[in-house]
């Protein structure tokens, strides 16, 4: 089982060594000198000068890839031009927030997508089959931030149940307004991933329904509750967590927007901070890491797949 | 009437896809014949005034009608979807074609590199290559391009594949036709529908997107009016003047759901006319 893990993660190295390069390769494709991008317009000829020297923007080309590289492997990613901290720092203190954000929203695509699947697939083509459909279709066709304003005007604007922006609390700790600020992003994001769960562990579901050992289980007498329980819903997880994992880009691209929406002080919301002022390193620090985490969870999913699927060989 | 029309216009939820977007094209188009109002024209006097029989949409802070400013931009999306699905389309078709066509190493080499487009989140790619850039109608086209590639090259690659197979292929190869005649006079041609089914979906994708990334604050900088930053302005206004977010996010979610409807109804069309070409 390691490794086949290890496999995997070989296997994500190209790819991430090919987004390293682009988002490095960012600092000289944008108009103006690369030290201009790194310390800002506003940089005194000495401070020019340290940094030519310290980043090694004297040396060849490739060589500054490799210590840069070198560097974002240890950690070092530089420091932001705005506020002159370390990139690192200011990216540590928002993942916790965008963790709690991801995880809550697919607590709720979970809790909403699982029984429409379920409902309609147990009835194919019928009345409530293609209300929940409809439904899928809307969940997926609403955009993220358009929901997420309605929500706000329905539950922060007329009922004042809610706050209309969401601040972080850890849920440890403050687990009350943790929920209440929570709630929101959570909601717009989860009934988002619900529209994406219920229409492909649906199609998943009905490829399964009328499989032999189906038959066979019904007609040794399991009841109906047994049969797709044990045997349909195990079978139907394979091609669904697939769909999961590569569900995952839009995943990322939900909290950018969910954030956004509701001033949620997370990684995405820094990364959009990072492009208005132009602020490179916080921008590739950002990127880098939103990548890392989806390929993290890319990695996760295939493990997860190996775990319900003994069919799987790790060898 | 082609049978494959009439099955999809036979389709109720497809047909009204199909009216909503015919009606908003011909807005956008007609819009400065159309409409008596500038979309850039400012009445400070009037200043987000209410949904009223002169401003069906009302008014923004700066006193421009809403409604002209939500049609014109339903020109940009329409232009932005358009010239994205084009870049997309002119890449990511002949990628799609050369790997399935000749398979060996130009599939591996060319099939790997649209793996790796297709492992970052669009909406990340589009914001750095933007980040780049900088704001402009043509960066966001460009970036909204780019994100659809893979899915060109893949349908493509896959449609190539079943149809190398198939006698008429051979047999134009045994007449003696070049890989490039056969490639673009017998296998191209037959492979369309699917690509145009991908062309709709895209231009959903792609209307998204967009809205997205102007809503974010880094897509089509203003005053281009567009719906992305009318909602993305409008939610500033939530308890003074809620219509101003809720109107144009109306007009852009039924574009979604019209496309998104359409494409799905013509994708499966396809795949019962194949399944009825392939059964018994």
């Amino acid at each position: 089982m390691i490794a086949y893990i290890l496999r995997r993660l070989a296997q994500f190295i190209p790819v991430l060594l090919l987004a390293s390069l682009g988002i490095w390769a960012m600092i000289y494709a944008v108009p103006g000198s690369p030290i201009g991008a790194l310390v800002g317009e506003n940089a005194t000829p000495e401070q020019i000068a340290a940094i030519t020297i310290r980043l090694g923007l004297d040396q060849p080309i490739l060589v500054q890839y490799w210590r840069w590289l070198l560097a974002a492997l240890h950690g070092d990613l530089g420091h932001s031009i705005q506020s002159r901290e370390p990139v690192l720092d200011l990216i540590a203190t928002r993942i916790p927030a965008t963790l709690q954000l991801g995880l809550a929203a697919t607590l709720v695509g979970l809790l909403v997508g699982i029984p429409v699947a379920v409902a309609s697939a147990l009835k194919p083509n019928s009345l409530l089959d293609r209300a929940l459909s409809g439904w899928s279709a809307l969940a997926l066709g609403v955009p993220t931030f358009w929901l997420g304003i309605l929500l706000i005007l329905l539950f922060a604007v007329h009922l004042h149940w809610l706050p209309s922006a969401s601040a972080y609390f850890p849920l440890i700790s403050d687990p009350i307004p943790a929920l209440t600020n929570l709630a929101l992003p959570a909601l717009t994001l989860g009934l988002y991933i619900s529209g994406i769960f219920s229409r492909f562990l649906r199609a998943a579901l009905l490829g399964e329904l009328h499989a032999d050992y189906v038959r066979t289980a019904r007609s040794k007498g399991l009841r109906e509750r047994d049969v797709i329980g044990r045997h349909v819903m195990r079978n139907a997880m394979l091609p669904f967590v697939t769909i999961v994992g590569l569900s995952l880009a839009n995943f990322i691209g939900g909290t950018v927007i969910t954030e956004a929406v509701f001033t949620y002080p997370g990684l995405g919301r820094l990364l959009i901070q990072a492009i208005g002022v132009r602020d490179y390193p916080l921008i590739q620090g950002c990127i880098l890491f939103i990548l890392a985490i989806y390929i993290t969870i890319n990695l996760l999913v295939d493990v997860l797949y190996a775990y319900i699927d003994p069919r799987i060989d790790y060898h | 009437m082609n049978p494959m029309l009439r099955r999809l216009l036979a389709h109720r939820g497809a047909l009204l896809g199909i009216a909503y977007i015919v009606l908003l094209a011909a807005a956008a188009i007609f819009a400065h014949l159309i409409l008596p109002s500038d979309p850039l024209a400012q009445d400070l006097a009037n200043t987000l005034d209410p949904p009223s029989a002169a401003h069906w949409f009302g008014t923004d802070e700066l006193g421009r009608d809403l409604m002209t400013r939500a049609i014109y931009g339903a020109r940009t999306s329409l232009i932005t979807a358009l010239g994205a699905v084009i870049i997309a389309g002119l890449i990511g078709v002949p990628i799609g074609l050369v790997a399935g066509f000749f398979g060996g190493w130009r599939d591996a080499v060319l099939m790997r590199l649209v793996d790796v487009l297709l492992a970052l989140p669009g909406i990340l790619f589009a914001m750095a290559l933007i980040a780049v850039l900088g704001r402009s109608q043509f960066a966001s086209l460009l970036a909204v391009g780019i994100t659809g590639i893979p899915s060109f090259a893949r349908i493509t690659r896959a449609q190539v594949l079943s149809l190398r197979q198939r006698d008429f292929v051979t047999a134009v190869e045994a007449l003696g036709g070049s890989s490039t005649y056969t490639m673009f006079t017998t296998v191209l041609p037959n492979a369309w529908s699917p690509i145009l089914v991908q062309v709709v979906i895209l231009s959903a994708v792609a209307i998204l997107l967009e809205a997205a990334l102007s809503f974010l604050g880094v897509g089509i900088p203003p005053p281009t009016p567009s719906w992305g930053d009318m909602l993305r302005t409008g939610k500033g206004f939530l308890y003074e003047a809620p219509y101003y977010a809720v109107l144009p996010g109306i007009v852009l979610t039924l574009t979604i759901l019209s496309l998104d409807t359409l494409g799905r109804t013509l994708s499966r069309l396809i795949e019962d006319r194949q399944s009825a070409e392939d059964g018994p």
